[in-house]
């Protein structure tokens, strides 16, 4: 078992017309056919305070900002109709716009269905436009392919041929480097060491050992590792495992696909519905015999948490919804870890700590300062709430580079006023852009959170 | 008299401007004048639907093959200002069968296309129907813009030689020799397009005829003239909603009752109505528990409504009018036919006519009565081609599906701004570079305001109801002053200032009846950004005398609050002012 995820299956005609769409606005059972989020606009007063926050507005003039996107358009619509301005395609999916609003408008969810929708009825489906956002949307499945083979992947994928052919032919941006995959990845180093087994070994051994848990009142979390933990940087993936076992918790790496944040950014719902149906059954069993998810990374947190329940009504998936954390979020509701980690200290340089959007959506942004504020041994500094600029796949796009670079700009900047010179955050793709700004080093807080901890 | 005869119509609604427009094109000489706007009575107060004629299927079979008629006449003619939603009457379980089988065949009887849904089909039309919704008939009901039809009205009537004066009251009818011989106007602010803070001015107008279209009105030009014109003016309230919650006109299949239809209007929908006789057309009470019962009552039919935003409420009076001997006392019994009180005739009294009830669905053919009636009387021959000429607007013209590269307008806007102009929007769009749109509720431009402010001066008002800048969600809260300034520097500061006013006014009046929930809000942050930011509430370049600008400068006063002062700040500030 335990072998990485098949890839996608094609699940045709019949399992799309599936009436698994959420009805936010309706009772439930009511509506038929596709979602329509013009009431959402009710909830809007224009106040603009989504414009202020919106990052790509900051910096793009002709960018008409989240409430244009998404109340706005939305109760221009009429049924029939299929405008979606291409604008919508500039949005980054940071989602700041959504902790923005005083007044509870769904402006992700209604900027989500409204690219879906530009994807499906404006994008055409030969386009290069469309066929790069579905490779990048899909990330998650290249790579799988890619970490087969890592040092032949990382060889061709770096070469300067590549990365220019990339840029002139694909409109992936020749301006970054594509990060290493590792030799060897998470899960086959997790299958190595015995899987879900030895895990529940190894957490019942500790389980005796400390004072604070019962040997025979197993703690559960299941695994959402996602895949750039799982075949870029295994290291976070390992440190979560370690840092989870030494408090006694039994964690399941179960079968899982890509968490779908990609794809909602590129418009491709049909790809996230696939994926989502996929992961909400596999963790909702889970939680059904007493697990909670815990993620590593914040925006596949946040896609489990809201952009399921707001785009999709699978059996589950606001249990699962409810019952998902992100790391460092479940060891400080359940464990004593502020108390151990003021009694810790740790070999590890200084770091400038970015906080994501998504982390920041979640109300996580300030939990890594906060925590390791009390290590000894090393200093945490905040660079400040601005976004990185990447968006996940937005900042790959050779036409979205400059603007990317350009929101980034105040952090890069942040981050060189800071004592540290190694960066951290919870984002991959946040990393990467720090990296690129910087040439810093990014660790993730689950690997400080080792070194602190984990003998 | 002269050798082309001078009609003079009285009222700018539906029924004056197909009038003026079909006089005009006979090649009679017309004036219309109206007291306020265009559509400053009854039809600027209707929920915008163009009937099938499925609503007087059972009850009035005349009326409901006359709607059914000029409903497809006017997507003809009127196409810019029509939307096809098509319409449904539902039955709910307690609604009668044996109503629903009634309405069926009265809608066949006046050869109105109809078509039975079970509740299913219907729930996959309107997905917001109510789930135990039974089953419904289809029929081709529309939404209709009435403003943009009026204004597409006047605007051909003057293109045919026509003079259309607002904001003239007519204050006399002239009767010379027991004959009426023309009518005495105030003009507000003057002839011509109206402009705030030119001087009102009277004017007598010799006409060889008067017609009298001023629907619930028409009593009171009838006394001017010393006749009895008995219109039974009839209230209605209608609540704006925020969002279309359908797209299709949703009836209740029941026979007359309150609160029995939604229509679908551009980005909104209307909830209707009630139906109460009124003394005065201008002087009723506008009451909360009349909303509550539209909303109450239409949340059986789509359920989302009981807890949907309302933008604000407006109420209208029907022209109602049926001979005195028919003596209806409930005003839901009274005919929605049309009449012609031909006054030599009736009161002998020759020079003034008066057309009385009706609807808007049918005002093209009460048009076209009239007229047949003036021509008739000064031996015209000429024939009517308002049911074939289309109005300025809905010419042919090529659908602009590249708009938005064309105008850079994002789609949204470019597809509701070439709905509303139609066959104008190249014209209009095309006038302005940049075109940045003033009001994003309704997706209005800079282009398509200039345009209006052509047509009707400083009126704000007038602006609004020929874009509907200002009529979305915020009402004005963010477009006013942007709309108000396009009038500069045309017109000077005060006089900006003064159509700006009233036009937040207006937009006032209709709220007022939604300060609840999120309009509430609404309502809370323009107040904060009229009265605060803008300072209208309170400003004192506006206020009678000579301001004191020294006191807002230096002045003598201490500094309490930390900021820097001035140059007699003391101890008072607790010394850490100025940082």
């Amino acid at each position: 078992m335990s072998t990485p995820s098949e890839p996608p299956e094609d699940t045709t005609a019949a399992g799309a017309s599936d009436d698994d769409w959420t009805y936010v606005f309706g009772e439930h059972g009511d509506l038929v056919g596709e979602s329509d989020l013009r009431p959402g606009a009710d909830s809007c007063y224009k106040c603009s305070s989504c414009d202020t926050s919106c990052p790509v507005a900051e910096v793009d003039d002709d960018f008409p900002g989240p409430k244009f996107q998404g109340p706005e358009q939305w109760r221009l619509k009429r049924q029939d109709d299929t405008d979606i301005d291409p604008s919508v395609m500039d949005c980054s999916n940071c989602m700041r716009c959504d902790s923005a609003c005083p007044s509870g408008v769904p402006l992700s969810q209604m900027h989500n269905t409204a690219r879906a929708e530009y994807v499906a009825e404006h994008l055409s489906k030969t386009s290069v436009e469309y066929w790069r956002n579905r490779v990048l949307a899909n990330y998650g499945t290249l790579a799988r392919i890619g970490s087969k083979v890592p040092r032949l992947t990382n060889f061709v994928m770096g070469s300067r041929l590549t990365r220019f052919l990339n840029d002139r032919l694909f409109g992936i941006t020749g301006e970054r480097e594509f990060p290493e995959f590792a030799t060897e990845t998470f899960r086959s180093w997790w299958d190595d060491r015995g899987g879900d087994e030895e895990s529940r070994r190894r957490a019942r051994q500790v389980r005796e050992r400390r004072a604070d848990s019962d040997p025979n009142d197993p703690k559960r979390v299941a695994y959402f590792h996602g895949d750039y933990s799982n075949v870029n940087t295994p290291e976070v993936a390992k440190a979560m495992v370690r840092v989870f076992e030494s408090y006694g918790y039994e964690v399941a790496v179960p079968d899982q696909r890509c968490s779908g944040t990609p794809m909602f950014a590129n418009g491709m719902l049909d790809d996230a519905r696939r994926a989502a149906k996929f992961n909400v059954e596999t963790f909702h069993a889970l939680v059904e015999d007493g697990y909670d998810v815990v993620c590593s990374c914040t925006s596949c947190s946040m896609a489990l948490r809201q952009e399921y329940p707001e785009l999709f009504d699978f059996e589950g998936t606001d249990t699962v919804a409810a019952h998902t954390y992100e790391a460092l979020e479940y060891l400080r509701v359940h464990e004593s870890v502020r108390e151990d980690v003021a009694a810790a200290d740790a070999d590890f340089p200084d770091l400038a700590y970015h906080a994501p959007c998504h982390a920041r959506n979640q109300g996580l942004d300030r939990q890594a300062v906060e925590l390791f504020g009390d290590l000894d041994g090393v200093a945490v500094d905040d660079v400040g709430d601005s976004c990185s600029g990447i968006s996940g796949t937005y900042g790959w796009k050779t036409e979205h580079y400059d603007v990317s670079m350009a929101i980034g700009e105040e952090m890069f900047e942040h981050m060189e006023g800071v004592e540290g010179e190694t960066g951290m955050t919870e984002c991959p793709t946040c990393a990467m852009q720090m990296e690129h700004g910087t040439g810093y080093e990014i660790r993730h807080p689950l690997e400080l959170l080792e070194a602190a901890l984990v003998e | 008299m002269a050798s082309v005869p001078h009609i003079t119509v009285v009222g700018g609604g539906s029924t004056g401007t197909g009038i003026a427009r079909d006089l005009a094109m006979r090649g009679l000489d017309v004036t219309l004048v109206e007291k306020g706007n265009l559509t400053h009575g009854t039809t600027g107060r209707m929920h915008g639907l163009l009937h099938s004629g499925g609503r007087y299927a059972v009850s009035d079979q005349k009326s409901a093959r006359e709607c059914v008629e000029e409903n497809f006449v006017l997507r003809d003619i009127a196409s810019h200002c029509v939307e096809e939603t098509g319409g449904l009457f539902v039955k709910r379980p307690e609604d009668t069968e044996a109503y629903f089988e009634e309405k069926l065949q009265g809608c066949r009887d006046c050869d109105i296309p109809v078509e039975v849904l079970t509740g299913a089909e219907a729930r996959e039309v309107e997905p917001h129907l109510a789930s135990d919704v039974d089953k419904a008939i289809s029929v081709p009901d529309a939404a209709i813009d009435p403003f943009r039809l009026c204004v597409s009205n006047a605007l051909d009537a003057e293109r045919h030689g026509a003079r259309v004066e607002t904001h003239a009251e007519v204050t006399d009818v002239l009767v010379e020799g027991g004959e009426v011989v023309g009518v005495e106007i105030r003009h507000d602010s003057g002839p011509g397009k109206r402009v705030h803070g030119s001087p009102g001015s009277t004017e007598r107008i010799e006409t060889d005829h008067v017609v009298n279209a001023t629907g619930a009105w028409a009593g009171r030009i009838g006394a001017l003239a010393g006749v009895d014109v008995e219109v039974r003016p009839s209230k209605g309230v209608m609540t704006v909603m925020n969002t279309r919650q359908v797209d299709t006109v949703v009836n209740r299949c029941r026979p007359k009752g309150d609160a029995d239809i939604i229509v679908p209007h551009e980005t909104a929908c209307i909830l209707g109505t009630t139906d109460e006789e009124v003394r005065d057309p201008e002087e009723y009470p506008e009451e909360q528990w009349e909303v509550d019962l539209l909303i109450d009552e239409l949340s059986k039919l789509v359920p989302l409504l009981g807890e949907a935003r309302t933008i604000r409420s407006f109420w209208g009076v029907r022209p109602l009018y049926e001979p005195p001997e028919v003596g209806s006392t409930d005003p839901t019994d009274i005919t929605r036919d049309f009449f012609l009180l031909d006054h030599d005739e009736r009161d002998d009294l020759p020079g003034m006519t008066s057309i009385v009830g009706g609807k808007l669905t049918t005002y093209r053919m009460m048009a076209e009565s009239i007229a047949d009636h003036v021509c008739d009387r000064f031996g015209v021959a000429a024939t009517c081609r308002t049911a074939d000429e289309p109005l300025p607007g809905s010419e042919d013209h090529a659908v602009l599906d590249d708009a938005m590269q064309r105008f850079g307008l994002r789609s949204p806007v470019a597809r509701r701004s070439s709905q509303r102009l139609g066959s104008r929007t190249e014209s209009v769009l095309s006038r302005c570079d940049p075109n940045p749109v003033l009001c994003p509720c309704e997706a209005v431009s800079r282009a398509e305001v200039r345009d209006a402010v052509d047509q009707a001066g400083t009126d704000l008002n007038a602006v609004r109801l020929r874009t509907r800048a200002s009529m979305g969600n915020c009402q004005g809260g963010f477009c006013a002053h942007r709309i108000a300034s396009e009038l500069h520097p045309t017109y000077d500061e005060p006089t900006v200032d003064d159509a700006l006013a009233e036009l937040v006014e207006e937009r006032w009046k209709g709220e007022r009846h939604a300060l609840w929930g999120q309009q509430l809000s609404q309502a809370a942050l323009k107040y904060t950004l009229q009265a605060t930011t803008m300072n209208r509430d309170a400003d004192p370049a506006a206020a009678e005398g000579d301001v004191d600008w020294d006191a807002f400068d230096a002045g003598d006063r201490p500094v309490a609050d930390g900021g820097r002062g001035g140059v007699h700040r003391d101890d008072t500030d607790g010394g850490n002012g100025g940082d």
